[in-house]
C-alpha cells in the first residue's frame, strides 16, 4: 500500500519540470475562486461574495456591463489575480499559449459565479490579458529568485523571496516538496544576458497635486532587462521582456512591462550590428494624483543596436507601434458613477535611442504617444505623449547616480460640446542606484 | 483423390509459406488529411441573437438577426491557425424600446483571431481580439418617413467559441459554428436620448465553406 503512495510522492517531488496537467490546472484556477471568494464571504462578510445560483442566473441573463471600480483595483489588482490563475497553467507544467485559456477561463468564472454583481467587460479584460502578461512576468521572475541547486537558508530565503510574485507556483512547488528537493533548474532560471538596476532618492514633480506648485518625496525604482531584445535568438513567448516598478509613498507609482511573444532577425545574426522585429504585450499601470493611465496592448516594432569600438560600447534605438487592446484614463469629467476614469482601445507608437555598455543603458532618449478612444465613461478621445531623458553616472562598478526628465502630456477631446483639456506635468528625479548585469560573452 | 488432397494441402502450405516469406506490403501508410496548411478562407452565415446592455440599463435588449462572417489566414503550427475574421449582425427590426422597433441595427467585429485544433479531429476552439463597429438607424418619426436618424460608434471586439471542421475533400470543408461575439460600442445617440456606454453580445450558430 505504501509503495504506490511512495512512487506519487517521489514523482512530485522530483519532477522539477512538471508534465502537463491541464485538469490540474483548470481545478486550481477553480479552487482560487472558490478560495477568495469564501474569504470574502466567511472573514470580511462582504455582501457581494454572498452569491448563489440565484445570482448566476441573473448574470448569465444579463450579461456584461462596465463596472465603477477604483482605478488601482480594475488595473493592478485584477490583473494581478489574472496571474495567479495564469500561473496555475505554468506551474502545472503548460506552456505559454497552453495556459491562456486558464486566465480568460478563470476570470470569465469568477466574473459570472464569484460575485454578486454583473459581470464586468473591463475586468475580463484586465484579469485576462493583464494577467497573462504579468503572470508570464512574474513566472520567469519567481524561477530566476528560486534556486532547485541551492540547500539551506539560501534555498528557504529563496523560495520565501519568490511567493509574492508567483504564489501560486510557490504554492504547488511546497506541495510537492520541491521547497527542499535539490534538482535542475527549468530554463526560464537562467536569462542569458539580464540587467537590474536598483534605485531610491528623490522625485520632483509639478502639478502633480494641484494646477500649481512643486512636489518632491521620497522614490524607489526597480528596473529588470530579462534577456537582451537584439542579442538573444527568439525561444519562447516573454523569453526577453522589460519591468519597471515606480514606488513612492503614495505606493505604486507604475508597474510597466513588455515581453516579446515573437521576435526574427532582420539581418544575420552574426553581424556587428543588429535589428530584429519583435512583436511584444505590453502592460503599463500609471497612477499618481494627477495621473491615471494603464492598459493592455500590443506592439510590433524593430529593436536594432550599433556596436561601436570594442569595449562593448553602442547604441540602441526601438521603433514601434501598438494597439490597446483596452486602456484606461482619467481627465476633467470622465467616468462613470463612481468610477473617475474611462476605458477604451487605442492606437499609439513609440521610439527610444539609447547609449549602452554591454547592454547597460546609460543615456536614454524616449517618446511615446498613445490615442484611447472612450467606450466606457465620457464622449471622448484622449491622447497621452510621454517623453523625457533618463542617464546613469556610475560611481563604483555597482553604484551610481541616476537621473531623469519626463514630461506627461495629456490632450481630451470631448464630443459633447466640452471644452479640449490639454495638461501637461514634468517631473525629475534624482536616485543613487545598484545596477547588475550580465552578458553573454561572445553573443552578438 | 487423397492425391489430389495432399497436392492441394502442400499447395495450401506452400502457398501459405510463400505469402509468410513475401516483405511486408508495401501500401502507403494512410497520411492525415492536410486541411490545416497554407493560407485559408472561411465564408458562413447563420442565425444569431444579439443582447444589448448599457450603463443605467434596469434591463437588456434581446432581438435576433442574421449573422454572416468571412477568415482569412495562415497557419501557426498544425494545431494552430490565425486569421483575421470579419463578422456582422444585421437586424432590421430591432429596438431600444418598445417605440422604435422599426430601428436597424448591424453590429460588426473585425478581430485577429486564433483557431486551436486540440486533436486530430476537425473540433477547434477560438479566440479573437480586435475592434468593434455598431450603427443604429432609427426612423425619424412613428410614421418612418423622412430621413433616419443613424448613430453609428467604434470600440472593442472579442469573439470565442467552438466548431467543427467536416473534410469534404482535400481542399474544402463545411465548418459548424457556435460562437459569441462581444463588442464594446461606447455611447449611441439616439433621436431624444443616449445610450450609454453600450455592450452588445452576439450568439451566432453558423455554418461556413472552408478552403484550404
Amino acid at each position: 500500500m505504501t509503495a504506490p503512495i511512495l512512487a506519487v510522492l517521489a514523482l512530485l517531488q522530483f519532477d522539477t519540470v512538471p508534465k502537463p496537467k491541464p485538469l490540474l490546472a483548470v481545478g486550481e484556477a477553480l479552487l482560487i475562486n472558490l478560495f477568495v471568494n469564501r474569504v470574502d464571504a466567511w472573514a470580511f462578510n462582504q455582501d457581494w461574495a454572498h452569491t448563489g445560483p440565484k445570482y448566476w442566473a441573473k448574470n448569465l441573463r444579463l450579461g456584461w456591463e462596465w463596472d465603477e471600480d477604483a482605478f488601482p483595483t480594475n488595473m493592478f489588482a485584477h490583473p494581478y489575480h489574472g496571474g495567479l490563475y495564469f500561473n496555475a497553467g505554468r506551474s502545472n507544467g503548460l506552456g505559454y499559449f497552453e495556459s491562456v485559456p486558464i486566465a480568460f477561463m478563470g476570470s470569465w468564472t469568477w466574473e459570472y459565479l464569484g460575485e454578486t454583481y454583473r459581470p464586468s467587460l473591463n475586468d475580463w479584460f484586465m484579469t485576462s490579458f493583464g494577467g497573462i502578461t504579468l503572470g508570464e512576468m512574474f513566472h520567469r521572475v519567481g524561477a530566476t529568485i528560486r534556486d532547485n541547486r541551492a540547500r539551506g537558508f539560501d534555498r528557504t530565503w529563496r523560495e520565501l523571496a519568490a511567493l509574492p510574485i508567483d504564489p501560486i507556483g510557490g504554492f504547488n512547488r511546497l506541495i510537492r516538496g520541491q521547497w527542499k528537493a535539490t534538482g535542475p533548474n527549468p530554463a526560464e532560471h537562467d536569462p542569458g544576458a539580464y540587467v537590474l538596476r536598483v534605485g531610491g532618492g528623490i522625485r520632483f514633480a509639478r502639478r502633480l497635486a494641484a494646477d500649481t506648485g512643486f512636489w518632491s518625496m521620497g522614490t524607489v525604482l526597480v528596473d529588470l532587462l530579462y534577456g537582451d531584445q537584439v542579442g538573444q535568438e527568439y525561444r519562447a513567448p516573454f523569453d526577453v521582456f522589460s519591468l519597471r516598478l515606480l514606488v513612492t509613498s503614495q505606493g505604486i507609482n507604475a508597474l510597466r512591462g513588455s515581453g516579446r511573444l515573437y521576435a526574427t532577425n532582420l539581418n544575420s545574426p552574426a553581424g556587428r550590428n543588429r535589428h530584429m522585429l519583435a512583436l511584444n504585450q505590453r502592460y503599463d499601470f500609471i497612477k499618481n494624483p494627477s495621473q491615471s493611465v494603464g492598459g493592455q496592448s500590443v506592439e510590433i516594432g524593430i529593436n536594432s543596436r550599433w556596436l561601436f569600438g570594442s569595449k562593448g560600447f553602442g547604441i540602441r534605438t526601438a521603433l514601434f507601434g501598438d494597439g490597446i487592446i483596452l486602456g484606461a484614463i482619467d481627465a476633467p469629467g470622465t467616468g462613470f458613477g463612481e468610477r473617475h476614469y474611462d476605458f477604451g482601445p487605442g492606437l499609439g507608437a513609440r521610439w527610444e535611442v539609447a547609449l549602452e555598455k554591454h547592454g547597460v543603458r546609460f543615456l536614454r532618449l524616449f517618446s511615446q504617444l498613445e490615442w484611447i478612444h472612450a467606450v466606457s465613461g465620457a464622449s471622448a478621445d484622449h491622447v497621452v505623449d510621454f517623453g523625457g531623458i533618463e542617464g546613469a553616472l556610475p560611481i563604483t562598478r555597482r553604484l551610481g547616480l541616476a537621473a531623469s526628465s519626463t514630461i506627461f502630456g495629456r490632450v481630451s477631446n470631448y464630443t459633447d460640446g466640452r471644452p479640449r483639456d490639454r495638461r501637461e506635468y514634468p517631473e525629475a528625479r534624482l536616485l543613487l542606484v545598484w545596477t547588475k548585469a550580465g552578458f553573454v560573452p561572445g553573443q552578438r | 483423390m487423397k492425391r489430389v488432397l495432399w497436392l492441394l494441402a502442400l499447395g495450401l502450405c506452400c502457398g501459405s509459406a510463400a505469402v509468410a516469406q513475401e516483405p511486408a506490403p508495401t501500401a502507403p501508410i494512410p497520411r492525415p488529411k492536410r486541411h490545416r496548411s497554407g493560407l485559408w478562407g472561411e465564408l458562413g452565415s447563420g442565425p444569431g441573437y444579439v443582447r444589448v446592455a448599457c450603463s443605467d440599463c434596469t434591463d437588456v435588449i434581446g432581438a435576433s438577426g442574421a449573422t454572416s462572417y468571412l477568415r482569412i489566414g495562415g497557419v501557426i503550427s498544425r494545431n494552430v491557425v490565425i486569421g483575421v475574421e470579419i463578422f456582422s449582425l444585421l437586424d432590421q427590426t430591432f429596438g431600444f424600446a418598445s417605440q422604435d422597433s422599426n430601428a436597424v441595427a448591424e453590429t460588426g467585429t473585425a478581430t485577429i483571431t486564433l483557431l486551436w485544433y486540440p486533436g486530430k479531429s476537425g473540433l477547434f476552439f477560438k479566440g479573437g481580439v480586435g475592434a468593434a463597429f455598431g450603427e443604429f438607424s432609427v426612423p425619424s418619426d412613428s410614421t418612418n418617413v423622412g430621413t433616419d436618424t443613424t448613430s453609428s460608434g467604434g470600440g472593442i471586439g472579442m469573439t470565442f467559441g467552438l466548431g467543427y471542421d467536416f473534410p469534404i475533400s482535400r481542399k474544402f470543408a463545411i465548418t459548424a459554428n457556435a460562437a459569441a461575439f462581444v463588442t464594446a460600442l461606447g455611447d449611441v445617440v439616439l433621436p431624444g436620448h443616449n445610450v450609454d456606454d453600450v455592450i452588445a453580445t452576439v450568439y451566432q450558430l453558423s455554418i461556413g465553406f472552408t478552403i484550404r
